[in-house]
């Protein structure tokens, strides 16, 4: 009985090709959204309200919890009446159900978006130069910290690898674990080293090779990177194993850790009155002659190949790229995010200067593992990068073991 | 004599007759089931066999790649594991959950006062859907939480670790809270079943002076038989089918050291998208509960002819 329902839950997969009704003709344009956190969801709301005063088209909103959107989202692909329009990750990602022609080309929507930087332009591209994506913001990754508590203890931001180390010694002998972390049930939070230190180690060209398939997770050069994270294992707080990043940021806020490798998503799980605290610094640089990439997780749009109302659908994203939807985005959501239309305005909080100026800086941007690589491949990462937190001895099994995975996630 | 005897024949042959003809209510009641069942059930297990010999990804058209998925399990060192940690599971889970189910039930069958109480507060866990179960034990495994606090009081913090993330106890602390669910639940059955049992047999055999271990030796296991192929296939195809409570605390992590089978094929399925290989998978543990609950039933059969 249990396997019996279980192969009927995954052939039921198989037979909805048929299935979902979501899309009425070339009335509404629908949109599911992953943008399931109150006030992004409230935002996203907001904008199709918005949308539809204006007159130009009717939209609907259907928002899903994040985890079911990311299993789902193949079969909404691939059903005969999809859903028009999806939030999703620009990037491989995107890439990836572009050459199953699963995507609406929306060059045209491109025209009216000149101004945009290059990098996004790049980015939102798929391999046979149409663009498939618009996007709507990004955030940026960084060590973040209270200024409060590294005025406290007396040290400062480190620049270098050997600053970083020595900053890390600092706070120990004071008795604080100097890096937070939270791997239970987030276990992905372990990627930002893994990418940060092959970015800096070997360069952004070479880490979107090697998640592209195209080098070997066993290569010298990857085990160098953990050569590199292993001097600074040993300043792991030991609890970040057992809780989920939240609890790692409530940690970090309550002075039980000294910083924190994370994403700007994290302050949505802060108080307030924290925000204000809250400083960053970039991931240290270890070696000067690699160009400098920084992590810029991309968010945005896509629409299915097969909707029923292309114009309308063009329509709303030309909408969505806009000056005024992006910033009342910005507006209406907690996050710290930077709106992708340059002409948009960002909060001018301090940090949100910091952040931009930091991804303006960098010669290359990366997206983050999976979004850089597939979600398929997130959980080899995941295996791997846990298993050598525990037991850093055994790196040349795990490397071997982690290429094994991937063989058989490229292969199908 | 003989006059009654074919009057009272005749009767049963003409209500024969009549049921022959099957009432078209009487076939809607069968074909309509069967046919949903058809649609939602049968057909979908046999695809899944079918997706067992294919290579697909949810997306592009299957491809047949014969018997290739089977071939890569064989070899697949965390599918073995999984197995393993299934087994551990269907052994542990299975067996406390009958011992201690059976236990609560053996001490909480007498009527006395509070003894609904009691048989309430045990089965209240399987009210509590099993992700609400995951949340709670959560919090009391979480570093400084109720466990490590207990600990810590009875002075045994050397003891103390990550529960969850420690490949060493992951399994087994996912195993408590889905053993504190169950046990209510085969105590409920077990209570069922003892109530059946006619207290004449209790009463003779104290009559023969049988004392409290040999009436429960040779008067109330043998009377429990049919509960306990009830209890066997629960527990079989409950130990085969945990999934919700294990993905909802480890996902099978860390690396893969409380994986079970099921959330090894979940995640095959609908992590790495490889649903051909993940069918294989589902074709397994379908395998393994036939082959426990036939071997069961077969030797069940066997003792009763």
């Amino acid at each position: 009985m249990g396997a019996l329902g279980a192969s009927s839950f995954l052939s039921a997969c198989a037979s909805s090709a048929s299935g979902p009704t979501t899309s009425n003709g070339s009335g509404a344009v629908t949109i599911q959204s992953n943008l399931s956190s109150p006030q992004a969801k409230a935002a996203m709301e907001k904008l199709i309200e918005t949308f539809n005063a204006q007159g130009k088209g009717t939209a609907s909103l259907n928002t899903i919890a994040s985890e079911t959107f990311r299993t789902q989202l193949p079969t909404y692909l691939t059903s005969a009446n999809p859903p028009d329009l999806y939030t999703w990750y620009a990037g491989s990602v995107a890439n990836d159900y572009a050459s199953k022609n699963l995507l609406l080309d929306v060059s045209d929507v491109w025209k009216s978006l000149g101004d945009y930087p290059q990098s996004l332009r790049t980015l939102s591209t798929d391999a046979s130069g149409k663009q498939i994506f618009v996007p709507m913001n990004n955030y940026w990754w960084g060590f973040f910290y209270r200024k409060s508590n590294f005025a406290k203890w007396g040290v400062q931001e480190p620049k270098t690898w050997t600053d970083f180390l020595a900053l890390c010694e600092t706070l120990k002998s004071k008795g604080i674990p100097p890096i937070g972390i939270g791997l239970g049930d987030t276990p992905w939070v372990a990627s930002a080293w893994f990418d940060y230190l092959n970015i800096r180690i070997n360069g952004a060209p070479f880490h979107r090779e090697l998640l592209a398939g195209q080098q070997r997770f066993d290569d010298a050069r990857v085990k160098a990177v953990f050569t590199r994270w292993r001097e600074a294992l040993p300043y792991f707080d030991p609890k970040g194993k057992a809780y989920p990043f939240q609890e790692a940021t409530t940690a970090l806020l309550a002075g039980k850790t000294g910083m924190f490798l994370i994403g700007t998503f994290f302050a949505d799980a802060a108080p307030k009155d924290a925000l204000g605290d809250l400083d960053f610094f970039r991931f240290p640089i270890i070696d000067p002659a690699v160009p400098l990439a920084e992590e810029a997780p991309t968010d945005g749009f896509f629409a299915s190949a097969k909707t029923a109302n292309p114009t309308g659908t063009r329509a709303l994203l030309s909408y969505l790229s806009g000056v005024e939807a992006q910033e009342a985005y910005v507006k209406a959501s907690s996050g710290i995010v930077l709106p992708a239309n340059p002409r948009a305005k960002a909060s001018d909080s301090p940090l949100v200067v910091k952040g931009k100026a930091m991804l303006n800086e960098a010669k290359e941007l990366t997206q983050f593992f999976n979004r850089d690589s597939s979600d398929a491949l997130q959980p080899t990462a995941d295996t791997a990068l846990t298993k050598f937190i525990d037991k850093p001895d055994q790196i040349d099994a795990i490397l071997r073991e982690w290429q094994a995975g991937a063989e058989k996630v490229f292969k199908g | 004599m003989t006059a009654t005897i074919s009057t009272t024949s005749v009767i049963p042959t003409r209500r024969r007759r009549r049921s022959a003809r099957l009432s078209p209510l009487l076939v809607a009641f069968v074909l309509v089931p069967f046919t949903v069942e058809s649609i939602w059930v049968f057909w979908p297990a046999l695809q899944g066999f079918w997706f067992s010999l294919t290579r697909w990804d949810g997306m592009s058209p299957p491809t047949f790649v014969g018997t290739d998925n089977y071939v890569e399990l064989a070899g697949d060192a965390t599918f073995r594991g999984a197995l393993v940690n299934t087994v551990i599971w269907l052994v542990l889970f299975g067996g406390l959950s009958v011992l201690g189910g059976f236990g609560m039930a053996l001490v909480l069958q007498k009527e006395r006062r509070w003894v609904g109480f009691y048989r309430a507060a045990l089965f209240t866990p399987v009210v509590f859907s099993l992700v609400v179960t995951a949340l709670v034990w959560r919090v009391f495994y979480q570093p400084d939480g109720i466990a490590d606090t207990l600990l810590r009081a009875v002075g045994l913090e050397h003891l103390i670790r990550p529960w969850l993330a420690d490949p060493q106890t992951a399994l087994y602390a996912v195993i408590l809270p889905a053993l504190w669910r169950q046990i209510g639940y085969v105590m409920v059955l077990f209570l069922a079943g003892l109530k059946a049992i006619d207290p004449a047999l209790h009463e003779a055999a104290r009559m023969d002076g049988a004392n409290a271990w040999q009436r429960l030796r040779h008067v109330t296991i043998p009377q429990l038989k049919g509960v306990n192929a009830v209890v066997l296939s629960v527990i079989v195809i409950d130990s085969l089918r945990s999934f919700d409570i294990v993905w909802s605390l480890t996902k099978g992590g860390p690396y893969h050291s409380s994986e079970l089978l099921s959330t090894y094929m979940y995640s095959t399925a609908f992590q790495s998208l490889r649903l051909g290989y993940a069918s294989a998978i589902a074709v397994v543990i379908f395998v393994l509960a036939l082959a426990v609950i036939l071997g069961y039933l077969v030797r069940a059969f066997r003792e009763e002819a």
